[in-house]
């Protein structure tokens, strides 16, 4: 007679998935260490940067001195107002140069002035921090030999890719919308303006709802990453970053302040582009390898 | 019904042919001792059977179905190398970590059931990179039962047990096979271990099985010898030798005769010869020496 077993459809495997993965990644360490740096990052750029602000250094060899900006209001850590003839302007120089175009609008925005080095210090830099909790996390599956247990008793690789999307997204946000609170902890400690000059409220609530459908866009590419190079975190580090570096100008661009339900659209459709075709890449990677 | 049914495995790692043609039958409810040197294929096949390696070719079935039928994987317990745990947690959380991948309902009651199994209900709260490797080993089987498995496959499971430990997965694989239809394919070069609690046998070389059979039959094939023990050792040797085709000397220092009709045929023998046997009984080879003396057939010596 033949055995019968129970079926499980794909959403409750895809449930059982991420009981393990949000239960792994709320009682990990290092979520909280990262999460935690997110929280801190943000103060003491700001407060730092507003203490230097003013300070004049002089090369020692030229004998040239320069004079340290820092941030002239706490809006420009979260990103910068693109215009109209800056968007053209960027879109005539091309996807690449555009990335370049993106400091320069800053430099020239209303909110962004006089931004050059600080403007690389602002939340964007958290899409590299997603990578390495991405990549630590699904290295240790491996590591750990964890993924035995796992993958046999799901022949099904999609649910493994779903459930470690959806989480490195969730942990993702988290990191965001915690920068978002110590920034705004950060500029009230420095004493830094809140001008929205050019943006209001609704704008800033798009673009931090873009960035957060972004995160839905640089999650599947560390994954992919991550799954090819199985327990070797650094080697799933580094590639996450180049490839992530790629992409990296596209941030300001499609996430300025001035956001509209335009850019959430994109970051919608880029972040569900991605997550299906570069989740079907993850899917056959661990289909066509070696689990163990 | 068969629990695992292999048909033509064959399996390459670059160049290397790590498994060909490999054959093999596991009846439902057995316990199958899989014995192989090693580099003979054993856990290439085993992780093979649980999908964690893709076959080169070859048909794999667990109870009738494809190896890849979620369904059926769903119910497979596995124990290969080492337990796949995380360092960093303690042992329920890891536990409840498993508990969440095979959905089951209620864990907590089935944790604390299977750490009192393998009597490890004090080291719970212990994280797993402190317990020693018998724990470790302990906590592997653990993982491996927990969802009521209805196949397991254990990788060389007794490796670091202790006597106790030992008696406990004999214990434990025992009732999962009688009292809850469980099939368990176990490899181990612990032979004298796995000979108690066996109920078929797969001997595999060179990436092909050489022979499947029920304990049973083993017990048939193991040929019967007597021992014996003489104040002249090596007179009486000389003397055996003379008569009997193949005699050995054991670690004990019996004087073991292979083709003898009877020890009182023996005993008669040496007596005419003028020696006094001072102790004789009769035996049987076991899984060990069966084992040695295939290995020695095929290599020809």
């Amino acid at each position: 007679m033949e055995k019968r077993f129970e079926h499980n459809g794909f959403g409750k495997r895809l449930g059982s998935m991420l009981k393990v993965d949000f239960r792994r990644l709320f009682t990990s360490r290092i979520f909280y260490i990262i999460v935690g740096a997110c929280l801190v990052m943000p103060i003491l750029i700001l407060v730092m940067t507003t203490m230097m602000d003013g300070m004049e250094t002089t090369d020692p060899q030229t004998g040239e001195v320069s004079v340290i900006e820092g941030f002239d209001n706490t809006w420009q850590i979260i990103g910068t107002v693109v215009s109209e003839s800056d968007m053209n302007a960027m879109s005539s120089m091309g996807a690449m140069d555009g990335a370049d175009s993106g400091t320069d609008v800053a430099a020239s925005s209303d909110a962004g002035a006089g931004m050059d080095l600080m403007s690389m210090c602002n939340i964007n830099l958290l899409f590299f921090g997603i990578a390495v909790l991405v990549c630590l996390f699904v290295a240790e599956d491996f590591r750990s030999g964890y993924a035995k247990n796992l993958f046999t008793v799901r022949a099904k690789k999609t649910d493994y890719v779903a459930s470690k999307t959806i989480a490195g997204f969730v942990g993702g946000a988290l990191m965001l919308l915690c920068f978002f609170v110590g920034a705004l902890a950060g500029g009230a400690i420095a004493g830094l303006p809140f001008d929205m000059t050019g943006f209001g409220i609704a704008e800033l609530v798009m673009c931090m709802l873009s960035k957060l459908l972004l995160i839905a866009v640089f999650v599947p590419i560390y994954l992919a990453v991550s799954v090819a190079a199985k327990q070797k975190a650094w080697l799933s580090i580094l590639g996450s970053m180049g490839i992530g570096m790629l992409l990296f100008m596209m941030i300001p661009m499609l996430t300025p302040l001035n956001a509209t339900v335009m850019n959430v659209g994109l970051c919608l459709a880029g972040g569900a582009m991605f997550s299906i075709g570069l989740g079907a890449v993850s899917n056959v990677i661990l289909k066509k390898t070696s689990l163990v | 019904m068969n629990a695992i049914e292999i048909r033509d495995l064959t399996k390459t790692f670059g160049q290397k042919q790590a498994l060909s043609g490999l054959n093999m039958t596991v009846p439902e409810g057995a316990i199958y001792g899989f014995i192989g040197e090693n580099g003979s294929g054993k856990s290439t096949t085993e992780k093979l059977i649980c999908g964690l390696i893709h076959k080169s070719g070859g048909e794999i079935k667990l109870f009738g179905k494809d190896h890849t039928d979620p369904d059926v994987r769903a119910k497979v317990g596995v124990l290969i190398e080492a337990p796949g745990c995380f360092p960093g947690l303690t042992v329920w959380n890891n536990l409840m970590l498993q508990a969440a991948n095979l959905s089951i309902k209620d864990p907590e009651t089935q944790i604390r059931k299977i750490l009192k199994t393998v009597r490890m209900e004090g080291a719970a709260s212990n994280k797993y990179k402190n317990c020693s490797l018998g724990m470790k080993q302990r906590i592997g089987i653990a993982m491996a039962l927990l969802g009521e498995p209805t196949l397991l496959v254990l990788d060389e499971p007794i490796n670091g047990l202790d006597a106790d430990g030992m008696r406990i997965m004999r214990e434990v694989l025992t009732d999962v096979t009688q009292n809850h239809g469980c099939t368990v394919v176990i490899s181990s070069h612990v032979l004298g271990e796995l000979e108690k609690i066996a109920t078929h046998y797969g001997i595999v070389r060179g990436g092909k099985m050489l022979c499947e059979m029920t304990a049973d039959q083993l017990e048939a094939d193991c040929r019967t010898f007597v021992a014996l023990q003489t104040r002249e050792l090596s007179k009486t040797r000389s003397l055996l030798c003379a008569k009997y085709s193949r005699v050995e000397e054991d670690e004990s220092g019996y004087l073991r005769v292979y083709d003898a009709g009877s020890p009182e045929e023996v005993v008669t023998y040496l007596y005419e010869n003028g020696i006094l046997v001072s102790e004789i009984k009769t035996d049987k080879i076991g899984l060990e020496e069966y084992y040695i003396d295939l290995m020695s057939a095929k290599e020809g010596r």
